[in-house]
């Protein structure tokens, strides 16, 4: 899938390797993203900031190629910067500017004419929610509205493709939550393509398309990520005890589809609904309504993380 | 505006699909950007103070001398007028502390907030690169000394040739002047944006910057000072690294003159390898990953 949803990949990466000292960083990773927004997934020191910064040529691989946009990554390097967005993951903001300054300046060194800068600062400061802000200095934010303030300049520029560094590091779980939404937005609303690191795989599964699993400097395994698969969608199997079809019933009539799990003879039921809270709520609901006891309550099918560990070995 | 004329306006996000400039309006942009805030710009008063009371120090003496001429007539400067009064080749021996204290407040603002705020991967994620920054980096401070180096002296000239009786035979005279005003005020400039930048570059501490930047200039003078005398030897006195560009600046002009008895070319040449050191330093610095 291209930007256009099909065509050119965004990024193409053939057996890019990069040392430092003894230290193997990356060894031939491979990888064709084409999907609208990617999440790199490893633990620390797998090699996803590194891979990322080679594709925005700021370090220049050993080895191998990466084309990103379709421009060699390694030789304009200015050339492919000025259409990338990038969000880096440490604390990198000048704190004596203010959140406008910010943005405008980083418009102008991406290539935007100062008085287009001018007016798409505004317009990216209020989509990350951050318009009353905007004349404040950036030292007397919080760690959340820095991490907006790091996300408006890197779209600023109306990238086609954005480069999120552990975007929801440091984070409270509210932060967390809204950057989530925001980096979901991007892809999804405001038609940039998302390039993501994590180690949290439920941050990539909530706001990816796929996933390219890194470990210790290769690529471990790369799945696609079916937002209207069952673990996305949060289905459940659950064993009650009690009428089972006192249950059905009532989970049926809060919208949710009940049906056995094999047959029903070990008393599973499979229990589906829009989202995973839906899901949650209507259980317990259901369960108090019928008078009946939940014995167990599991996922349906395996999960993103299962199949993943299950790819990795 | 009345009821009538307003409207709605959707704040929404776009793409953007106009021309993109290149690498020089980057360079620009940072350099525009950087020298604007050196000099207290969307800051407070307090940062504001101190560039522009130096700057107006700067003037000063040209103000002065115009001043007078303006309120008593030529009499007021004695028997050989303005020119006589403050020649161009002293000027800037005259604002020469004014000078060092300028880019002393001006290059550590520059470059150590970029290394205290790790701000140096953000830019480098842009159109510009580590080249293009510390080229940015340069004008930026370039711009700021051109105005207390290159400036007064302009407006100095600008006067002599509006009290001169005939403006246009003054010109024709002293044409050669504007163009060793402009040499002397962009070796100056450079001298002290190099070095300063040089200095800034080893430390994110604005304060270290400052200190390390002022030893730099004094103790070498000291030391040099000290030792030509005992040793009754003049070309100590070339580490008296602030009188350094002042001094092959005045070279530029006629009737050149020094109390050690060194030329002008040695003042010069001096200046030139301090300038090339400091590039070599900022190379260094900036030329390797600083992530």
């Amino acid at each position: 899938m291209s930007r256009n949803g099909g065509g050119e990949p965004l990024v193409e990466i053939e057996g890019v390797s990069k040392r430092y000292g003894n230290i193997v960083a990356l060894d031939g990773v491979t990888a064709t993203v084409r999907e609208r927004a990617v999440g790199l997934l490893g633990a620390n020191g797998a090699g996803k900031s590194t891979l990322m910064r080679v594709m925005l040529g700021l370090i220049r691989a050993d080895s191998g190629s990466a084309k990103v946009l379709g421009i060699d990554a390694s030789k304009p390097a200015w050339e492919v910067r000025r259409l990338l967005g990038y969000m880096p993951e440490h604390s990198c903001l000048p704190l004596g500017m203010t959140a406008r300054d910010l943005v405008v300046h980083m418009g102008e060194l991406r290539g935007l004419p100062r008085r287009v800068a001018v007016l798409r600062a505004s317009e990216v400061l209020f989509q990350v929610g951050l318009e009353e802000e905007r004349s404040r200095l950036i030292r007397t934010f919080s760690v959340g509205m820095k991490q907006r303030t790091n996300l408006a300049q890197a779209i600023v520029h109306s990238p086609g493709l954005v480069i999120l560094d552990e975007p929801t590091n440091g984070l409270d779980p509210a932060g967390r939550e809204e950057m989530l939404a925001l980096v979901r937005r991007l892809s999804t609303e405001l038609g940039i393509a998302v390039v993501m690191s994590s180690h949290v795989l439920e941050d990539v599964a909530r706001t990816c398309d796929s996933v390219i699993v890194l470990r210790e400097g290769k690529v471990a395994a790369t799945r696609a990520i079916d937002h209207t698969s069952a673990a996305v969608r949060g289905d459940v199997r659950v064993r009650i005890v009690g009428d089972p079809d006192g249950f059905a019933r009532a989970a049926q009539e809060l919208g949710l589809t009940v049906h056995r799990d094999g047959g029903g003879e070990d008393g599973w039921l499979v229990v589906q609904g829009s989202d995973a809270d839906g899901v949650l709520t209507g259980v317990r609901d259901a369960a108090c309504t019928a008078g009946v006891g939940l014995r167990e309550l599991r996922p349906a099918g395996p999960t993103l993380e299962e199949s993943l560990i299950g790819a990795i070995g | 505006m009345s009821a009538a004329d307003a409207r709605v306006s959707d704040v929404a996000y776009s793409t953007y699909d106009g021309p993109r400039a290149g690498r020089i309006a980057a360079v620009w942009s940072l350099a525009r950007w950087s020298s604007l805030r050196a000099l207290g710009a969307r800051r407070g008063w307090k940062a504001k103070l101190i560039p522009i009371t130096l700057i107006l120090l700067g003037f000063a003496p040209a103000l002065v001398v115009l001043g007078l001429r303006a309120l008593f007539g030529p009499s007021a400067l004695g028997s050989g007028g303005l020119q006589a009064a403050l020649p161009y080749s002293d000027y800037m021996g005259a604002i020469g502390v004014v000078i060092l204290v300028f880019s002393v407040v001006v290059t550590p603002e520059l470059v150590c907030p970029d290394r205290r705020d790790r701000t140096l991967s953000l830019y480098f994620s842009t159109a510009i690169s580590r080249g293009d920054y510390v080229v940015g980096k340069v004008l930026a401070a370039l711009m700021p000394i051109l105005l207390v180096t290159l400036a007064p002296p302009l407006i100095l000239y600008a006067g002599n040739m509006l009290f001169a009786i005939h403006p246009l035979a003054y010109v024709e005279r002293h044409w050669v002047d504007i163009f060793r005003i402009i040499g002397s005020g962009l070796l100056i400039g450079f001298f002290y944006a190099l070095v300063g930048l040089a200095i800034s570059s080893l430390t994110s501490r604005r304060a270290f910057a400052v200190g390390g930047y002022l030893a730099f200039l004094a103790i070498p003078t000291i030391v040099g000072g000290v030792l030509a005398h005992a040793l009754n030897e003049n070309y100590l006195r070339l580490l008296a690294f602030a009188a350094v560009p002042i001094q092959a600046a005045r070279g530029l002009y006629p009737g050149y003159t020094d109390r050690g008895h060194l030329s002008a070319s040695l003042w010069a040449a001096t200046a030139v390898e301090i300038m090339v050191v400091a590039i070599i330093v900022l190379a260094v610095r900036y030329g390797r990953d600083t992530g």
